[in-house]
């Protein structure tokens, strides 16, 4: 009863890798067209505004690598830049969005300062973990709380991550100025933790490890997306939430574990900006990361290995827009204008590029 | 039957040279097609041949590249919906467009123009559409709510919607999907009402058997191309079959596909052979005393079934009627209010989804972009879906991708997928390959348990055929097999058992041979069995 199958046709393997590379080709092409067309545009404004555009680029584009010093102030800015954004893409890989990498950072942090503080007299090989340790958990732990609302409720995680960041403001404010203030800073600022609790520092000017953590954390969070089961598992929840439910995977699980983990490296860079950067907790700490996290995350199109290149270009234009600033007077703020335009012509060179292979086709 | 295209008198509609094209695809290719006056004009083809495409250009829902339309020897441009009904093109499509609170009158009545303007006479107007439904044999209560009524009672308000607005040209797309035989029976003379009365009818269909029931004329189309255009009475099944697929080499495959249901009386001409061997088998799958809930919360499906292992057991009803909670509850997706499944023993009833996936079941859903692909990821990653937790692609923590590559690429061999590379992403696909990519997966797990939801819906001819070709496979190597289908040529053909579902309970049961189509369609429109 049974007839044969239908004809065996072997498939046209040809394209393969040149299709690919090609592929490769025209996204460099728009990544390099979008970043020129920002910088045109910018620089135009800068123009308009009185300012002299070349002047203003070269301080921006040169201050990183023309001394030692700024190059270590660009890669201390990109620890929780890169942390940051990866906070905000691994979550949106399983399409959740969150907008809480400021409160978990915060958090973090305070954990952290928390465990220096209070422990302070321990030596550097326990008190050190102890500080990551609770940075990481209570970043976590703060995520949860909005995966939770999310899983068990409903509640949408945008909004409950964003209130969320409000809370940590109050937590941070309790704590450096009512619990462990110190009045001599003028500022809401905690004492600073034990000595032992404070990462290493290596090279001359000082870089600390936190750097090398990052780095880790972020080929790791490469390798588990590509690679591993769950990294699976949550780009199939991403790419279809249903189809992955009916193969068998808890979407609900895979989400709120998406989350948890984004707040647990959130967390992570606000216990690596205590141990390694100020040596306790200050309020504003988490100066605009959240902004520039999700914005790297964006251009990075979701692509955990873009992740750390990007957060690298956007750590260089913010170290030196300072310098912009002192030598062209041309106001820092001038760079987060060329990061929105950076990720703007990125989203118009979609567009575009769909627009002509349609057309040429 | 009237045949009354005297000498002398021109074709009521002439289509010219239409070419369309989307993006790169060329969708159709210098298609002509001409319906005379008075006939029933059957325009055949496997999906994707481009019938539908060619009416929605009629109906001006999409617009022509290039080719003209003249109508009673006039040519007319049209631009949108609107023109074609102001021309008296009329077109019935397999989605209805209709308002669910609106009673039959509201709903024929909205989008015209009311000479009573601004009062509405919907009385008057009921009036007529009770006058028209009793004319063509469509009746149907113009003072009922649509939400009320059947598939079958909510075409015929779509036909009488085109009719009330002068139709001289009726489209009809598919419209015998989801009706029992008996109100297929009553459609077809509705429309031998209609041609008699000087309008004609162009009736889209995949199924050879229909246009012999009831066209005057037949056009066949493949590939975006008129193939031919023959009188029925000049034409053979088997001519029409080998037109349908072009490949005379592939037409000995597929003529199952081209011909379901040609014997008369359907079913019983079928050897109960296959069903023997299933007979002794032992029952693999008990399904008992099941409730499942449909979205709402309220229950849909209450029955008990049992499949014998190498058994296929169809399950046929109107759509509507249960069947996804069913085949979702069975395939371990929608939880169980009640009762219990069990496969070789087991009782799996409460489990997670990953369990009864370990425990073989495999699940072919009716939604195949929606339930059953990642679009944006390869066909490795497509592939290795639901199974990625198993020890088959696992090592440590990791997906073995480099054995997942070369099972995708063992796959798309095995089961003729048609793309550039096992890395392409499967939303590039098209649907018959992408069926093929969820049946690749759901036997590679080698299923104890198969659930099959309406599998060759919208698929091209070689692709059903492959279909039903894996689903027989299947069964030989004793896996249990159900067969969720609105089709009843496709259950007839496959099944050696037959369920019929209403309202989520089962009211009948026939095995091979000893039923024929009537029969199912008394039981499918929830009547008492009479037999």
């Amino acid at each position: 009863m049974t007839t044969t199958t239908a004809p065996v046709q072997t498939p046209p393997r040809t394209e393969t890798r040149g299709g690919r590379g090609h592929a490769l080709a025209r996204q460099v092409v728009s990544y390099v067209v979008a970043v020129l067309m920002a910088f045109v545009v910018a620089g135009i404004i800068i123009a308009v505004l009185g300012h002299n555009p070349f002047d203003a680029y070269r301080a921006i584009v040169t201050t990183s690598f023309k001394s030692g010093f700024g190059f270590v102030e660009t890669v201390h800015k990109w620890v929780p830049l890169v942390l940051l954004a990866l906070a905000f893409t691994i979550p949106l890989a399983a399409g959740k969005y969150n907008i809480g990498g400021e409160g978990q950072l915060l958090v973090g942090a305070t954990a952290s300062a928390a465990a220096g503080i209070l422990l302070a007299d321990l030596p550097v090989y326990v008190l050190l973990p102890l500080v990551l340790v609770c940075g990481v958990l209570a970043g976590a732990v703060f995520a949860w709380v909005a995966a939770w609302l999310m899983d068990r409720f409903g509640i949408n995680e945008i909004l409950s991550t964003v209130l969320l960041n409000f809370v940590s403001f109050g937590i941070v404010d309790y704590v450096a100025s009512e619990v462990w203030s110190d009045p001599a800073a003028g500022h809401p600022t905690t004492i600073p933790i034990g000595e032992g609790g404070l990462l290493p520092l290596v090279g001359r000017p000082p870089m600390h490890l936190g750097v090398l953590l990052a780095v880790l954390v972020a080929a790791a969070t490469v390798v588990v997306m590509r690679r591993s089961v769950p990294g699976f598992e949550l780009r199939a929840v991403g790419a279809n939430s249903r189809a992955a439910q009916v193969h068998g995977i808890r979407v609900g699980r895979v989400a709120v574990g998406s989350l948890v983990v984004g707040g647990a490296l959130a967390g992570l860079a606000g216990a690596i900006e205590v141990a390694g950067v100020h040596g306790k907790l200050i309020e504003g700490m988490q100066s605009n990361y959240l902004l520039l996290g999700i914005i790297i995350g964006l251009i990075a199109r979701g692509n955990a290995l873009a992740v750390p290149f990007v957060a690298f270009g956007i750590a260089v234009l913010e170290v030196g827009s300072s310098a912009m600033q002192r030598s062209a007077g041309v106001p820092s703020e001038m760079v987060l204008i060329v990061e929105a335009l950076i990720l703007l012509f990125l989203l118009f060179s979609d567009v575009v590029g769909a627009r002509l292979r349609r057309s040429s086709r | 039957m009237t045949e009354n295209s005297s000498p002398g008198t021109r074709p009521l509609l002439h289509m010219d040279g239409i070419r369309k094209t989307f993006g790169p695809v060329v969708a159709l290719d210098g298609v002509d097609l001409t319906v005379g006056r008075n006939e029933v004009h059957g325009l055949l083809g496997g999906n994707g041949a481009g019938k539908t495409t060619l009416m929605n250009v009629l109906y001006g829902l999409y617009r022509a590249d290039e080719g003209t339309v003249t109508l009673d020897g006039r040519e007319v441009v049209v631009r949108e919906p609107r023109d074609a009904i102001s021309h008296g093109i009329g077109m019935v499509h397999q989605n209805f467009l209709q308002v669910d609170t609106y009673t039959v009158t509201e709903n024929i009545v909205l989008g015209t123009e009311q000479p009573s303007w601004p009062s509405m006479d919907l009385k008057g107007q009921a009036e007529r559409i009770a006058e028209l439904s009793t004319r063509f044999g469509l009746s149907v209560d113009p003072l009922a709510t649509v939400a009320d009524l059947s598939v079958g009672l909510r075409q015929r308000v779509e036909i009488l919607k085109a009719l009330y607005r002068g139709a001289k040209v009726l489209v009809l797309d598919e419209p015998t999907t989801n009706l029992t035989p008996q109100e297929v029976d009553s459609l077809f003379g509705s429309l031998r009402a209609i041609v008699d009365e000087g309008m004609s009818v162009v009736f889209i269909t995949h199924k050879i058997r229909e246009t012999m029931a009831v066209c005057d004329t037949l056009t066949v189309m493949r590939d975006g191309r008129r193939v031919g255009t023959v009188a029925r009475r000049g034409t053979t099944p088997t001519e029409l079959a080998g037109l349908m697929v072009g490949d005379d080499a592939m037409v000995s495959r597929v003529t199952e596909v081209v011909t379901a249901g040609m014997a008369a009386p359907v079913g019983r001409a079928l050897k109960a052979d296959a069903y023997a061997a299933g007979n002794i088998a032992p029952e693999r799958v008990v399904v008992s005393g099941l409730v499942a809930h449909n979205d709402h919360g309220v229950p849909a499906v209450d029955l008990s079934l049992a499949v014998r292992g190498g058994e296929i057991v169809g399950i046929a009803g109107v759509a509507g009627n249960g069947q996804v909670e069913l085949a979702e509850a069975l395939a371990g997706v929608r939880a169980t209010a009640a009762g219990s499944v069990s496969l070789d023993g087991r009782d799996l009833a409460g489990s997670p989804t990953a369990t009864w996936l370990d425990s073989g079941v495999a699940y072919v859903p009716e939604d195949r972009h929606r339930d059953g692909i990642l679009p944006s990821e390869s066909i490795v990653e497509n592939l290795v879906l639901g199974a990625q937790r198993g020890r088959r692609f696992r090592s440590g923590p990791f997906v073995d991708w480099r054995r997942a590559r070369q099972h995708a690429e063992t796959s798309i061999r095995a089961f003729s997928i048609k793309t550039p590379s096992a890395s392409t992403p499967a939303a590039q696909l098209s649907g018959g390959n992408i069926q093929r990519i969820i049946l690749a997966r759901a036997f590679s797990h080698e299923p104890g348990f198969l659930i099959l939801h309406n599998p060759t819906r919208g698929l091209d001819i070689p692709s059903t055929q492959f279909v039903y070709d894996r689903t027989r496979d299947a069964a030989t190597s004793g896996t249990a097999v159900l067969l969720v289908s609105e089709d009843l040529d496709e259950l007839t053909n496959l099944c050696d058992r037959i369920l019929v579902v209403y309202s989520g309970r089962i009211v009948g049961e026939r095995r091979r041979g000893e039923y024929d189509q009537y029969e199912l369609g008394h039981l499918m429109a929830g009547l008492e069995e009479s037999a």
